[in-house]
């Protein structure tokens, strides 16, 4: 039988992962914003685990709001990284942490 | 029409405005029509303040009673707060024509439109009374932020854009796990109603961690100091008039949020006295006002120094907040309102002098004081109002601040209050020197003043920050109406 103990835990897990990953990394900036999406996605694990025992449909609602958000993240993300590509293709981190005055 | 059905306009004005602006063509009617959607939000908000000052009103949308709706709920805090967004959108917009011309040549419609957006946001997140509005408003803006940085001239604005687009979105989901788990809590997310439900439920470890990731994650947004590392780049390499209407607004809200969640959601008590939030905030807050000054007195970019000086400036906020007293926070609010003109006419000096030079760093500027001198003085003045020479509004908010330290046995804190502001003289100092003791490097062309249409609305926020230094009634009388407004929902106060 699932409780709401294991969504919660699938959830911290997948927001861990998602911390370490942006801590860890320091080659990719891609990975950086998967990361981020990944950590929107354990939220939405919650709160859609949370709407079930709670049985209160609000929380798959709020879902729906967290994806779009996520899908509008990514593509400003995606439209910076486009532009910086063609200025000095190449998008590794190091460079990324090149902004001294 | 009631004042209380006129609120949401001063969000709905804004949003509408940004569609319609994003489809024109041109130069002048989208700025126009910025300007014009910029001063109904300041004129609905002027209008909600007085009667917010009196009661707590309520605007129930779509007429579902709260809390099954989502309302708009104003008291003496959000009040100001969002006199304060409207107000600096619209005194900044009059500066930004000439300038915007030059920094942004193409697509203005886009751009004013992003801005309309970012405005939109900051005031819905300051209006509403529903914690996931809250996220929602929040996102909407800082997603039309990162664009609006990403205009920059300088190749690094897109650099600084994706990292605060990284940093940003970590503060968004925490602010968003927090309110997650004060939903599996309560089960509802109007902040009235968990602040009614907390109490039954507040022993339990979740509702620590809630207030925990809503405190770090609203601390990354207001560059509160170990997750400040955003702020500096955003600001140096965003299009001027972007910069100056961030450092008037946007760590402003973010303290607001902050400070609604702590106080009125969670309770002053709970937050301050079963958690060990004060010291927190006090460390943070002290430890923000010293490193925040002390780069500042090291740098030549002159937009990166007062980007700094933002961070000691949140510092002396989160230090008010920290003293969970009714001074403190009025002391908080009030600087809240005064570093927000402080910073405004600020930023616009030092816009102006890089409209004209195309620089702004230290060894650029030497000896353009007698070429412009209207600009430096500007600074000057402005510069003496961050430093809090009495008269100035910079004055009134530290000399709150120290009352309220002093008023909680924390003398050491009005030394350290002191220390920074002659750390504050010495990089305003920095600037004077250059500007007027040295001699223009051979060889540099001649540079003409400003022109009028960025010099007067400086002046005009220059004017403002001696007008507020000696005319406190509205300010004062909000600071601590927003204070007693914050303590009497959740804290109990003696």
């Amino acid at each position: 039988m699932l409780t709401l103990a294991h969504f919660l835990t699938l959830g911290a897990l997948l927001f861990c992962i998602s911390v370490a990953g942006i801590f860890l990394n320091r080659k990719n900036v891609l990975i950086l914003l998967m990361c981020i999406e990944l950590m929107l996605l354990a939220v939405n694990i919650n709160f859609v685990a949370f709407s079930r025992f709670l049985d209160n449909m609000d929380g798959q609602v709020f879902v729906f709001f967290i994806l779009t958000v996520a899908a509008a993240e990514a593509a400003i993300g995606l439209a910076i990284l486009v532009v910086l590509f063609r200025n000095r293709s190449s998008i590794s981190v190091e460079d990324i942490a090149d902004l001294k005055g | 029409m009631a004042i209380v059905d006129l609120m949401p306009f001063s969000v709905l004005a804004p949003l509408i405005a940004s569609g319609v602006v994003a489809l024109l063509p041109g130069r002048f009617w989208p700025w126009a029509i910025t300007l014009l959607a910029a001063i109904v939000a300041t004129v609905i908000a002027a209008l909600t303040l007085p009667a917010a000052l009196e009661s707590t009103l309520s605007y129930p949308f779509g007429n579902w009673p709260p809390p099954i709706g989502i309302e708009y709920r104003v008291d003496a805090a959000n009040a100001f707060v969002a006199l304060l967004v409207a107000g600096m959108a619209a005194l900044s917009l009059p500066w930004a024509k000439v300038s915007i011309d030059r920094e942004v040549p193409e697509r203005q419609g886009a751009f004013y439109a992003l801005f309309l957006l970012a405005l939109a946001g900051l005031l819905g997140i300051t209006l509403t009374g529903d914690a996931f509005n809250v996220f929602v408003f929040l996102e909407i803006s800082s997603l039309a932020t990162y664009a609006l940085i990403a205009h920059g001239r300088d190749r690094r604005a897109l650099l600084a854009s994706f990292r605060y687009l990284i940093m940003g979105t970590i503060g968004a989901t925490f602010l968003l796990i927090g309110i997650a788990l004060l939903y599996m809590m309560t089960g509802t997310l109007n902040m009235a109603d968990l602040a009614v439900r907390l109490p039954e439920v507040q022993h339990t470890r979740t509702v620590d961690a809630a207030l925990a990731f809503i405190v770090v994650g609203m601390g990354l947004k207001l560059a509160m100091l170990p997750l400040h590392l955003w702020l500096p780049n955003a600001y140096a390499y965003a299009p001027n008039f972007v910069t100056i209407f961030l450092a008037g607004t946007a760590t402003k809200v973010a303290l607001y949020v902050m400070v609604r969640f702590i106080f009125t959601v969670f309770g002053g008590e709970y937050s301050f006295t079963v958690l060990p939030l004060a010291i927190v905030l006090m460390a943070l807050g002290v430890a923000g006002m010293f490193a925040g000054s002390w780069v500042a007195m090291f740098q030549d970019h002159l937009k990166r120094m007062l980007a700094y000086s933002s961070v000691a400036q949140v510092g002396y906020m989160v230090l008010g907040v920290s003293l969970f007293s009714a001074a403190g926070l009025t002391a908080a609010f009030l600087h809240m309102f005064n570093h927000a003109l402080i910073k405004v006419a600020l930023f616009m000096a030092v816009g102006t002098i890089m409209y004209r030079i195309g620089s702004i760093k230290l060894q650029d500027i030497r000896g353009l004081g007698r070429q412009m001198p209207w600009t430096l003085t500007a600074f000057a003045l402005a510069g003496l109002s961050i430093i809090g020479v009495p008269t100035t509004a910079g004055f009134i908010s530290k000399w709150y601040l120290i009352l309220a330290a002093a008023e909680a046995g924390h003398w050491w804190l009005v030394g350290l209050i002191v220390i920074t502001s002659m750390m504050a003289v010495y990089y305003i100092w920095r600037v004077i020197e250059a500007a007027w003791m040295q001699e223009r490097p051979a060889g540099s062309p001649a540079v003409r003043e400003a022109p009028l249409a960025l010099l007067a609305p400086t002046w005009l926020m220059v004017a403002l920050n001696f007008y507020f230094g000696i005319d406190t009634r509205l300010t004062v009388g909000a600071s601590t109406a927003a204070a007693e407004a914050l303590l009497g929902v959740g804290g109990l106060m003696p």
